[in-house]
C-alpha cells in the first residue's frame, strides 16, 4: 500500500496520501476536542489596543479593520492590526518538502498528512481561545501558499482549506533559500509571546537549520519543533538487502538493514539530540512524533509545552 | 546449419549457463523510496559478502571445466595451420625436404612470420614434427650449388639438429639440382612411400623454364604455396662496385618489373657519404660516380631507398676487377707471313671464345706487378728469360699463375745469361726430329694425365714438324708428360711450381715450324690450360655460393661477414664457398687479400617458377593438420575437478561464524 502510494516523487506531489487521517476538518476537530485547552489569556486585536501595523487583506478578515485611507491612496486592500501585551499568536510552520510525502506500511498516512492534522488541531485550539493563527510552509508543491496570521472561524476554515490542498514537494538540498523564505517572515513579524510550532521530519533540512529555527525564540517567542517521523524512519524495520532511494537529493543506498540498523538508529538519535540541545538552549522544545501514534498526544504535548 | 555450428552453439550455451545462474542468484535488491536514505550506511548484502570469493572461484572453475569438457569433445575437430605428411595406409615415409636458402627467400613473407626463409624453416620443423619412427628424412639446400645438409636418416633427432643448424644464405637458386639431389637421396630407400617436399618461393630467376616436378619418379610436393603467392615489391641490388683512379663504376641489377629509377647510389666511407649518383633506370645498368682524389680506400656502394631485399643493396668497392686475362708473347714476324693476321695462338684463343681477355705483350714482364690481372702467360719460343724476368715469372707461378711455353729454335739458342728458369733448369736442344730421336715424327700418344686431352690426342697423330725441342733428362723427369712423341719424349708436359703450374710444348706455335697449331688438339690444349689457369687464379669477385679454389693452400683462412668459413680440402686443393654477399678476408701463406662475394642478378627476379599440377596433390601432405590435444585437455579437466574439490573442502572447514 505505502510502496504503491509513494512510488515516486511525482506521485507524492500529485496526491498526498492522507490515508485514515482524512477528512482533515473532522479529524482535527476530534483531536482538538481531546485536548485540554490552556487557560492563558487570549490575544486579541481590535479597537482600543496598540496599533500593530498593516498587512495585506486576506479573504475572511474583519472588514472593520480595513484601512480605507490606504485603499484610496494605494488602491490596495490593507488591514490594520492591533495587539495587546497578551498577544499569543500561533505561527505554524509545516515542512512540505518531498520527504514529508513519505508513508510507510505501518503509518496511517503520509507524514505531511499527520502534520496537517496536528497543525489544524492546534489552530482550532488557538482560535477557540481567541488567538490568531498563521501558517507557513517549508517547500511544498507549486500551489502551496501560507495563511496570514488571523483569527476567528474564518481563519480556521482557511487553514484547513490550505492544509487540505497541500502537496509535498521541493528539495532543500537544491534550494538553499527555501528555509529562509519560510522563516524570514516569521522572524521579522512575529510578536513577543508568539508561539511558533514547526512540524518537520528534520531529515533533509540544510545544515544550520536547527540554529536558525531556534533563533526565532528570541523576543519572548516560544518555539516548539515537532519531529514527525514515519515508523519506518523511526525504526528501519526492513529486512535483508534493500536499495533505498532518497526522496530528496536522489541518493541511492544499497544496504543490508540487518547489519546497518543500529548505526542508522544511532544516527537518528544523534540528529534528535542535536536538535534538542539547540532548542532547549533557546527555551524551546523538541517533541518527537511518529505518524502511527495518536495525534492527540502530540497536540497535548505541544499545548503543555507552551502553557 | 552444419553440425559444427550446432555444436558450437551448444557449447556456447553450456559455457553461459554457469554465468547466467550466477547472475540470477546475485540479482539486484528491490529499490524503495526512503526519506532518510542518506542516513543509512551502505553495506554490501551479507550473502554477497560471504560468498564473494568462494563464488567467483567456483564460478571460474566450473566455467573452465565446462569449456575444457567441450574442447575435449571437439578435439577431433581441432586443426591448426601446420604442414604434415599424409600417409598411404599409415606406412613409413621417406621424405627429402628441399629448403630454399637463396637470397630471394630473404623477402618478407608477412608482418608476423618474418621472411620467406623463416616460414620455410618453420614448415620444415612442422614436417619433422609429423614424422614418426621409421620415417626417413633427408634435407637438401636449394641455394646454388644445391647441397646435402643431411643424408637420409631415420634418426629424427639428428634431423632436428641438422635443421637447427641451417641458416639463411645469399646464394642463387638451384631448384632443379636440389630436387634431383633429393630424389637421388630417397630413391633407394626401403620405404615404399617416398616424396620430395619443396619449401621454396620458387623464384630461381627462370620463370619461363619448364615447370618443376614434372618428373614424378619420386613425387614432388611443393608445400607452402603461400610462399610462392606472397606479394612482394620488386628488388634491385648492387652486383659490382669497381674503383678506378677517379671513378667508381657501380653495377645495379633489378628484377622483373622492378626499377631503380629515381633511387640514388651513394659511396660511403664509414658513416660519411663522399659521393652520390643517380641509379640507372630500367632493369639496371652501370653508373659511374666520380670520387675525390683523396677518397679513403675502404668504400661501400649503397643503393638508397628500400625494396624487397635490403641485403643486396650494398657492395664493397674493390679495385677494378676486369675479366681474367692471358698474356701472349709471340713474335708475329713469321706468323704474319703465314696467316696474314695475329699470331696463330691469339687467333686460336679468340676462336675458343673463352671468358678471358687476350693481352699481347712484347716480352715476359720483369716485375711482378706487371703480372697483375693475368691468370696465365703464353710464351711462344721465348729466347730465354733475363734474371729479372725469371724472378718475376717465378713469383707469379708461386702465387698461382700458369705458364705455357712453346719451345723452339729460339729457346734452344738462348743467349748467354738467358735461361728458361724457373720452368726448365737446363737448356733445351733443337734438332731434326728424326736425327734427335732416331724415329720419325709420326704422332703423339697420350699419357692419360689430362682426360680432356684424350680425344684430342688422336688429332695430333702424324704431326708434320721440321724439328722439335728436346729437354734435358733432368728436366724431363721433373715434368709430368701429358702428350708424348712416339719415342716417349714429352710433347706436352706439366709441372707444378708453388701454387701455379708450368706447361711446356716441345714444338713452337709458328705454322712454319709444324702443323701442330692447325690440329684440333691444339685448341683442346689451349682450352684445358686456360681452365686450369682460371681455376688457380682465384678470382677477386665471385658469385655468392660459388667456391674459391686454392691450389697448394696449406695455410689458408677465410673470414667473412659471419666469421671464419669452413674450408673443404681435396688433396692439395682447398675450396671455400662464401654463403653471404660481402667482403671476405682471405689469408693465404701469411698474405691477406680482400675478396668479394657478389649477389646474383637472377635472384632479384622474384617471379616464381611454374610448377606441375601433380606437385599440389593433397595426397602428399596437408597444410591444416588435425592436432591431438585431447590428452592435454583431459589433464586440464582433471586438474579443474580437483581444484573444485579443494575449494569445496576449504569452504566446508571454514567456520560459519565467518559468514
Amino acid at each position: 500500500m505505502s510502496e504503491r502510494a509513494v512510488a515516486g516523487r511525482g506521485a507524492i506531489r500529485a496526491a498526498l496520501d492522507w490515508g485514515s487521517l482524512a477528512p482533515l476538518r473532522l479529524r482535527s476537530r476530534l483531536v482538538a476536542e481531546g485536548v485540554y485547552a490552556g487557560g492563558h489569556r487570549s490575544a486579541r486585536r481590535g479597537a482600543g489596543v496598540e496599533f500593530g501595523g498593516h498587512r495585506e487583506y486576506a479573504p475572511g478578515d474583519d472588514l472593520r479593520w480595513l484601512d480605507r485611507r490606504s485603499l484610496l491612496r494605494h488602491e490596495r486592500l490593507i488591514v490594520r492590526q492591533f495587539e495587546t501585551e497578551t498577544d499569543r499568536a500561533l505561527r505554524l510552520v509545516v515542512d512540505a518538502t518531498a520527504s514529508m510525502g513519505y508513508r510507510g506500511s505501518l503509518a496511517p498516512g503520509a507524514k505531511l498528512a499527520f502534520a496537517a492534522v496536528v497543525a489544524a488541531a492546534l489552530a482550532r485550539i488557538a482560535i477557540a481561545n481567541g488567538d490568531p493563527v498563521g501558517l507557513t510552509f517549508i517547500g511544498g508543491g507549486p500551489g502551496v501558499r501560507g495563511v496570514p496570521v488571523s483569527g476567528g472561524r474564518e481563519a480556521f476554515e482557511r487553514m484547513v482549506a490550505t492544509l487540505e490542498t497541500a502537496e509535498a514537494g521541493g528539495d532543500p538540498s537544491l534550494d538553499e533559500r527555501m528555509l529562509d523564505r519560510a522563516l524570514g517572515g516569521i522572524a521579522r513579524a512575529a510578536r513577543r509571546g508568539s508561539i511558533i510550532v514547526v512540524l518537520s521530519d528534520l531529515i533533509d533540512l540544510p545544515a544550520g537549520a536547527a540554529d536558525r529555527i531556534a533563533a526565532m525564540s528570541s523576543r519572548g517567542r516560544v518555539i516548539n519543533v515537532v519531529q514527525t517521523l514515519d515508523p519506518d524512519e523511526a525504526r528501519l524495520p526492513f529486512e535483508g538487502t534493500v536499495r533505498l532511494r532518497a526522496l530528496e537529493g536522489g541518493a541511492v543506498v544499497e544496504t543490508d538493514t540487518d547489519a546497518t540498523r543500529e548505526k542508522y538508529l544511532e544516527a537518528m538519535r544523534n540528529l534528535q539530540d542535536a536538535w534538542e540541545r539547540t532548542l532547549v538552549g533557546r527555551g524551546g522544545r523538541l517533541i518527537r512524533a511518529e505518524t502511527n501514534e495518536d495525534p492527540v498526544r502530540v497536540v497535548r504535548a505541544v499545548v503543555e509545552a507552551v502553557r | 546449419m552444419s553440425f559444427v555450428t550446432a555444436l558450437g552453439l551448444a557449447v556456447a550455451f553450456l559455457v553461459a549457463m554457469p554465468y547466467l545462474a550466477h547472475r540470477l542468484r546475485r540479482r539486484r535488491a528491490d529499490e524503495r523510496p526512503f526519506a532518510a536514505a542518506h542516513m543509512v550506511p551502505a553495506a554490501p548484502p551479507r550473502a554477497r559478502r560471504r560468498s564473494r570469493l568462494e563464488d567467483r572461484g567456483l564460478f571460474a572453475l566450473r566455467a573452465a571445466a565446462v569449456v575444457a569438457l567441450a574442447v575435449l569433445g571437439a578435439s577431433p575437430l581441432v586443426r591448426c595451420s601446420r604442414l604434415s605428411l599424409r600417409r598411404e595406409g599409415g606406412a613409413s615415409v621417406a621424405m627429402a625436404i628441399v629448403v630454399d636458402d637463396s637470397m630471394s627467400m630473404r623477402a618478407a613473407f608477412n608482418a608476423t612470420s618474418g621472411t620467406r626463409f623463416d616460414r620455410a624453416l618453420r614448415g620444415a620443423r612442422e614436417l619433422l614434427g609429423s614424422a614418426r619412427e621409421g620415417d626417413a628424412v633427408a634435407i637438401v639446400m636449394a641455394g646454388a650449388p644445391a647441397r646435402v645438409a643431411l643424408a637420409a636418416t631415420s634418426d629424427l633427432g639428428t634431423a632436428k639438429i641438422a635443421l637447427d643448424a641451417i641458416t639463411q644464405s645469399d646464394r642463387a637458386t638451384d631448384l632443379d639440382g636440389a630436387i634431383a639431389m633429393a630424389r637421388a637421396l630417397v630413391a633407394q630407400l626401403p620405404q615404399v612411400d617416398r616424396r620430395v617436399v619443396v619449401l621454396s618461393d620458387l623464384a630461381d630467376g627462370r620463370s619461363d623454364a619448364p615447370p618443376l616436378g614434372e618428373d614424378q619418379s619420386v613425387p614432388v610436393w611443393v608445400a607452402l604455396p603461400e610462399l610462392r603467392d606472397s606479394q612482394s615489391t620488386g628488388d634491385c641490388g648492387v652486383v659490382a662496385a669497381d674503383r678506378s683512379a677517379s671513378h667508381v663504376r657501380v653495377s645495379v641489377a633489378c628484377g622483373h618489373d622492378a626499377s631503380a629509377s629515381g633511387r640514388e647510389v651513394t659511396l660511403r666511407a664509414g658513416e660519411k657519404t663522399i659521393a652520390r649518383g643517380l641509379a640507372p633506370g630500367g632493369n639496371g645498368g652501370d653508373v659511374s660516380i666520380a670520387i675525390p682524389s683523396d677518397a679513403p680506400a675502404d668504400l661501400v656502394a649503397h643503393l638508397e631507398g628500400s625494396d624487397a631485399i635490403s641485403e643486396d643493396d650494398s657492395a664493397v668497392v674493390v679495385a677494378e676487377a676486369a675479366a681474367p686475362a692471358v698474356a701472349v708473347i709471340a713474335d708475329s714476324a713469321d706468323e704474319a707471313a703465314a696467316t696474314g693476321g695475329a699470331p696463330i695462338v691469339e687467333q686460336a684463343l679468340a676462336a675458343l671464345r673463352l671468358d678471358v681477355a687476350l693481352r699481347p705483350i712484347p716480352a715476359v714482364p720483369d716485375r711482378l706487378e706487371d703480372f697483375a690481372g693475368f691468370v696465365g702467360v703464353i710464351a711462344d719460343d721465348p729466347p730465354g728469360f733475363t734474371p729479372e724476368q725469371r724472378r718475376a715469372l717465378g713469383a707469379f707461378l708461386e702465387q698461382g699463375g700458369e705458364a705455357l711455353i712453346a719451345l723452339g729454335p729460339r729457346a734452344a739458342a738462348a743467349p748467354l745469361g738467358a735461361t728458361l728458369e724457373p720452368t726448365l733448369a737446363h737448356a733445351v736442344t733443337w734438332g731434326d726430329a728424326k736425327a734427335s730421336n732416331g724415329s720419325s715424327v709420326k704422332g703423339a700418344r697420350e699419357s692419360g694425365a689430362v682426360a680432356a686431352l684424350s680425344d684430342a690426342a688422336r688429332s695430333l697423330a702424324d704431326l708434320g714438324a721440321r724439328g722439335r725441342a728436346t729437354l734435358a733428362p733432368e728436366d724431363a723427369k721433373a715434368f709430368d708428360t701429358l702428350l708424348a712423341w712416339d719415342d716417349g719424349a714429352p710433347l706436352v708436359a706439366r709441372r707444378s711450381i708453388g701454387r701455379g703450374g708450368a706447361w711446356i710444348v716441345t714444338l713452337p706455335f709458328a705454322v712454319g715450324s709444324s702443323d701442330l697449331t692447325l690440329r684440333p688438339g691444339f685448341l683442346a690444349l689451349l682450352d684445358v690450360w686456360t681452365d686450369e689457369a682460371r681455376a688457380l687464379a682465384v678470382p677477386l669477385r665471385i658469385d655468392v655460393g660459388q667456391p674459391w679454389t686454392f691450389a697448394s693452400a696449406g695455410d689458408l683462412a677465410v673470414v667473412g661477414p659471419r666469421g671464419a668459413l669452413p674450408i673443404t680440402r681435396d688433396g692439395a686443393i682447398a675450396r671455400v664457398a662464401p654463403p653471404l654477399v660481402g667482403a671476405y678476408r682471405v689469408t693465404l701463406a701469411g698474405k691477406t687479400q680482400t675478396r668479394i662475394a657478389a649477389p646474383v642478378a637472377a635472384e632479384m627476379d622474384l617471379r616464381p617458377r611454374a610448377i606441375a599440377a601433380a606437385t599440389q596433390r593433397g595426397a602428399l601432405g596437408e597444410t591444416h593438420a588435425a592436432v591431438d590435444v585431447s590428452w592435454g585437455v583431459a589433464l586440464a579437466l582433471l586438474a579443474l575437478v580437483f581444484a573444485e574439490l579443494a575449494v569445496r573442502v576449504q569452504r566446508a572447514r571454514r567456520p560459519e561464524a565467518a559468514a
